[in-house]
C-alpha cells in the first residue's frame, strides 16, 4: 500500500500542544511513523497549515437523502469544504431517531451518501416531544454518540434530570440546547435595543440562563456530565465558569455566528440572521470570546441549520430559525479569535477538533501515530469570497454571504481519503 | 397646488423619515384638507390596493376614503377573502397584485417588518398601515397633524404616551415622530408594558401616573390590548384601570389645556373614562378626520413620485 507524505507544512496538533514544521505520513486510514513508510508519494504542502480534521457537535439537515433541502450528501460535502472530518447530526430528522431501527436506517443512508464521518445523536425523549424518555440504552447500542432533543430542550425538569441520570449508566453524553419555552415561546429575537425598535423580541437571556442553571445543578447533584449546546448569553458564561471552578462536570459550546455577530444585524429584518438562540449584544459576544479563551466554554460548534430559501423568504416572525455555517465556521472563528491577544492555533484546534471529540468520546483532534488520518490542509494566504449559491451546501441561509476571507481549507482527508481537493500540486 | 418633490418610494415607518419629509407630508395634508373635494383628482386612473391582513376599521376606511377622494380606483382585500387563507405567501399575493396593475399597496399585517419585505419584492410603492408592534406611520403623522393644529409647534413640548407601549406600533411611530419634531416624550404605564429598555431609544420611562401627567402638554392614551397579552403582563383590566386609568379625579393632575389623544378603538372605562374622552380637551374625533387628509397626502406623494409607469 502506498504511503502519503505531506511535506513542508506547519503542523498543528492540539493533542500534544504542538505547532511545528514537520512532515506527516499516513497509509490506508492511519497516521504512521516515517520509519514505517514505504512506497511514498510526496505531496508538497510548503507554506500550508495542517491540522486534525474538524469535529462539529451541532449539525442539522432537512432530508436524509434526496429532497430539495440539505441532505447527508450535501451536508458532508459542505462540511468537508469547511475542513470537517466529522459532524454530529442532531435528531430533528425525518424519520426521527428515537428507536434503534431508525438509527440503523439512517446509518445505511450515511453509508450510501456521506463523504465524511457522520455521527448520530438519538432523541432524549420519544419524538423529541419532551414527555417520555426515549430508549437511551438501546439507542446507545445502536450507535448514537450522544442524546439530545436539539434544537428543542425538554421543558419538564423531571424528564431532563432522569434522562441525565439514566444516560450516565451507559456513559452516554447528554447535550442540551438550553431554552425555557415558557419564557421564549414565540421568541423571534433577543430582547435587546434593536428588537425593541423593530417590534420583535421574546427570547430573553433568562430563557437560556435558567436552563443552563438546570443543567449545572443536575450535573452537580448527580456527579455526571452534561454538555450545553450553543450558549449565547453572558450570564450563562458566568454560571458555567463558576460551576467549573467548583468541579461540576459541565461542558459547553458556542457557535461561530455568536462569536462574530450581534443583534444589530437583524435591523433590516433579514431572516438569514435569525438563529436559535438569537444573536445577542456586544457584551454577550465579548463574554463568549473570553469564555472560550479562558476555558469556560470548551468548544465551537457550527450550529449549521439549513432552511430552504422559500421558507426563509417570509415575514421575520414567521421564518424558521437557522443559519448555515459549516463552510465558513473555521474562517469565522479564526477571524474573530485571532484578534485576541491570547490567540493560538493550538487553542483554535482544541476548540474545533480535540475537545468536541473528547465530549462525544471519539478519536479525533490528534495527528499522532496510530490515529486515524483525518487531516485538513489550510492555505493561510489564499484570499477568497464566500458566495452561498456556489457553495457545497444546498441551503443559502448564511449570514456570511459575500464575505471576504484570507485563508482557505484546500484539502480534507477523511480516513485517509481526499474528500475536498482544491488544486494541490502532487509529486510522485 | 402642486405636489412637492418626494424621494422615498415607500412609507415604511417614521424612524427612517427626516424632519423635512415629515413636514412635507403635513403641509400637503393641510392643503388637501382645505381644497374642495371635486378638485382633488390627483390619483385619477391609479389603482390603490388595500391589503389588510389584520382587522382594522379606522385605518382601512381612512385609506379607502383618502384614495377615493383623490379619484383613485380602490380595491380592499381582507385576509379572510384573500388567497392567504389558502396558504399563499405574502410574497406571492403581492406579486399577483402587482401583476394585476396596482400603483400602490397599503399593507396592514401582524408581522413586524412585513412592509419592508414587500417593498423588496415588488416595484410599486408600499405604504405601511401598521406592522405588528413595529410602526404605524400614518397614525403618527395624523397625530402630529392634530397636535400641531391644537398647540402649534411641538418644539420643547412635553408629551406623554400612556398604556401598552411594548406591543404598540402607534407608540413607536409616535415616539419617533414627536421626537423628530422636538418634543420630549415620556412613555408611561406598567413596568411590564413599558420596560426601562425604552430608554435606549431616548424616551423617558415612567411608571408613576401622577408624575407622568404632571406637566404634559398632551397625553396620548393607548388601548390596552387585553386580547393580545397573556395574563402575565398585567393582572386584570380592573387593576389596570385602578392604577393607570385616566378618570375625572385624576384629571386634576393634568394641565388645564392638556390635549387628550387616543388612536382608537377606545375601551371606555378602562384606559379612559367617558367624561374625559368626550371632553373639550379630547381631540379623538379630530384625529379621525385628519386621518383622511394625512393619508391623502401620503398616497399622493408615494404614488405620484414613483415613476414605474
Amino acid at each position: 500500500m502506498k504511503t502519503i507524505c505531506l511535506k513542508g507544512a506547519r503542523i498543528i496538533d492540539p493533542s500534544i500542544e504542538s505547532d511545528e514544521k514537520r512532515d506527516i505520513y499516513f497509509r490506508d486510514n492511519k497516521i504512521i511513523s516515517p520509519r514505517d513508510a514505504k512506497n511514498i508519494e510526496y505531496i508538497d504542502v510548503t507554506g500550508k497549515i495542517i491540522f486534525p480534521g474538524l469535529v462539529d457537535l451541532r449539525c442539522h439537515i432537512n432530508d436524509l437523502s434526496g429532497g430539495n433541502g440539505e441532505n447527508i450528501f450535501s451536508v458532508t460535502r459542505a462540511a468537508a469544504a469547511g475542513g470537517y472530518s466529522t459532524v454530529v447530526l442532531m435528531p430533528n430528522l425525518n424519520p426521527i431517531p428515537d428507536n434503534p431501527a431508525t438509527i440503523q436506517f439512517i446509518k445505511d443512508q450515511i453509508k450510501k451518501d456521506a463523504c465524511i464521518n457522520v455521527k448520530l445523536t438519538g432523541c432524549l425523549t420519544k419524538g423529541s416531544n419532551g414527555k417520555v424518555l426515549a430508549p437511551l440504552g438501546s439507542l446507545k447500542n445502536a450507535g448514537v454518540v450522544a442524546i439530545t432533543d436539539s434544537p428543542l430542550s425538554p421543558q419538564n425538569n423531571q424528564i431532563f434530570c432522569k434522562a441525565v441520570e439514566y444516560a450516565s449508566m451507559f456513559d452516554l453524553p447528554v447535550i442540551d440546547l438550553p431554552r425555557d419555552l415558557s419564557l421564549s415561546k414565540e421568541g423571534n429575537a433577543h430582547d435587546g435595543p434593536t428588537a425593541l425598535k423593530m417590534g420583535l423580541g421574546g427570547y430573553p437571556r433568562i430563557a437560556e440562563e435558567l436552563f443552563v442553571q438546570r443543567a449545572i445543578s443536575t450535573s452537580r447533584s448527580l456527579g455526571t456530565k452534561v454538555h450545553l449546546s450553543s450558549i449565547s448569553s453572558h450570564g450563562s458564561v458566568d454560571m458555567i465558569k463558576d460551576a467549573k471552578h467548583k468541579g461540576v462536570m459541565i461542558t459547553a459550546d458556542v457557535s461561530p455566528q455568536h462569536l462574530a455577530l450581534t443583534e444589530t444585524k437583524i435591523s433590516n429584518y433579514d431572516t438569514n440572521f435569525k438563529t436559535t438562540p438569537p444573536l445577542r449584544e456586544e457584551e454577550d459576544k465579548k463574554y463568549l470570546i473570553e469564555g472560550l479563551i479562558d476555558g469556560t466554554i470548551d468548544c465551537i460548534a457550527s450550529a449549521h441549520e439549513p432552511v430552504k430559501e422559500y421558507e426563509k423568504n417570509v415575514e421575520y416572525d414567521l421564518a424558521p430559525s437557522g443559519v448555515t455555517s459549516l463552510e465558513t465556521a473555521f474562517n469565522i472563528s479564526l477571524k474573530v479569535l485571532s484578534k485576541h491577544p491570547k490567540f493560538t492555533w493550538i487553542n483554535l484546534l482544541k476548540f474545533m477538533s480535540l475537545r468536541p471529540s473528547e465530549i462525544i468520546k471519539i478519536q479525533g483532534g490528534s495527528l499522532q501515530v496510530d490515529n486515524i488520518a483525518n487531516i485538513t490542509i489550510f492555505d493561510p494566504l489564499k484570499k477568497w469570497n464566500f458566495i452561498s449559491s456556489t457553495g457545497k451546501s444546498r441551503a443559502f441561509n448564511t449570514p456570511f454571504n459575500n464575505s471576504q476571507f484570507t485563508g482557505k481549507v484546500i484539502k480534507t482527508y477523511v480516513n485517509g481519503v481526499v474528500t475536498q481537493n482544491d488544486k494541490i500540486k502532487q509529486n510522485n | 397646488m402642486g405636489i412637492p418633490k418626494w424621494k422615498p418610494k415607500n412609507l415604511l415607518g417614521i424612524e427612517s423619515l427626516s424632519k423635512i419629509e415629515i413636514r412635507k407630508i403635513l403641509t400637503l395634508a393641510k392643503e388637501l384638507k382645505c381644497t374642495p373635494d371635486k378638485n382633488q383628482s390627483y390619483l385619477a386612473g391609479k389603482r390603490i390596493v388595500n391589503l389588510f391582513m389584520e382587522p382594522s376599521t379606522r385605518t382601512r376606511i381612512a385609506f379607502e376614503l383618502a384614495a377615493k377622494t383623490l379619484h383613485a380606483d380602490v380595491i380592499s382585500i381582507a385576509e379572510k377573502s384573500s388567497s392567504l387563507t389558502k396558504g399563499e405567501t405574502l410574497r406571492d399575493t403581492a406579486l399577483n397584485i402587482q401583476a394585476l396593475g396596482a400603483d400602490a399597496i397599503v399593507l396592514r399585517h401582524s408581522s413586524p417588518g412585513s412592509p419592508l419585505l414587500l417593498s423588496r419584492i415588488i416595484d410599486v410603492p408600499v405604504i405601511n398601515a401598521g406592522d405588528g408592534a413595529h410602526e404605524h406611520p400614518s397614525q403618527a403623522l395624523l397625530d402630529l397633524y392634530t397636535l400641531e393644529e391644537k398647540i402649534g409647534s411641538l418644539e420643547g413640548k412635553k408629551i406623554t404616551i400612556l398604556g401598552d407601549i411594548l406591543f404598540s406600533r402607534v407608540a413607536r411611530s409616535n415616539f419617533w415622530a414627536l421626537s423628530k419634531m422636538g418634543a420630549k416624550v415620556t412613555l408611561a404605564g406598567p413596568s411590564t408594558l413599558v420596560p426601562k429598555s425604552f430608554e435606549t431609544m431616548g424616551a423617558i420611562v415612567s411608571h408613576d401616573l401622577k408624575e407622568s401627567l404632571a406637566d404634559a402638554d398632551a397625553v396620548m392614551l393607548l388601548r390596552i390590548q387585553h386580547e393580545r397579552q397573556s395574563s402575565s403582563h398585567f393582572p386584570s383590566l380592573e387593576e389596570y384601570t385602578r392604577i393607570f386609568g385616566l378618570n375625572k379625579y385624576r384629571s386634576k393632575w393634568l394641565k388645564k389645556d392638556v390635549v387628550i389623544l387616543h388612536p382608537g378603538p377606545i375601551n371606555r372605562g378602562v384606559e379612559i373614562d367617558s367624561e374625559l374622552a368626550d371632553s373639550a380637551n379630547s381631540v379623538i374625533l379630530d384625529q379621525v378626520t385628519n386621518g383622511v387628509a394625512v393619508r391623502m397626502a401620503i398616497l399622493c406623494l408615494c404614488t405620484l413620485s414613483h415613476k414605474n409607469k
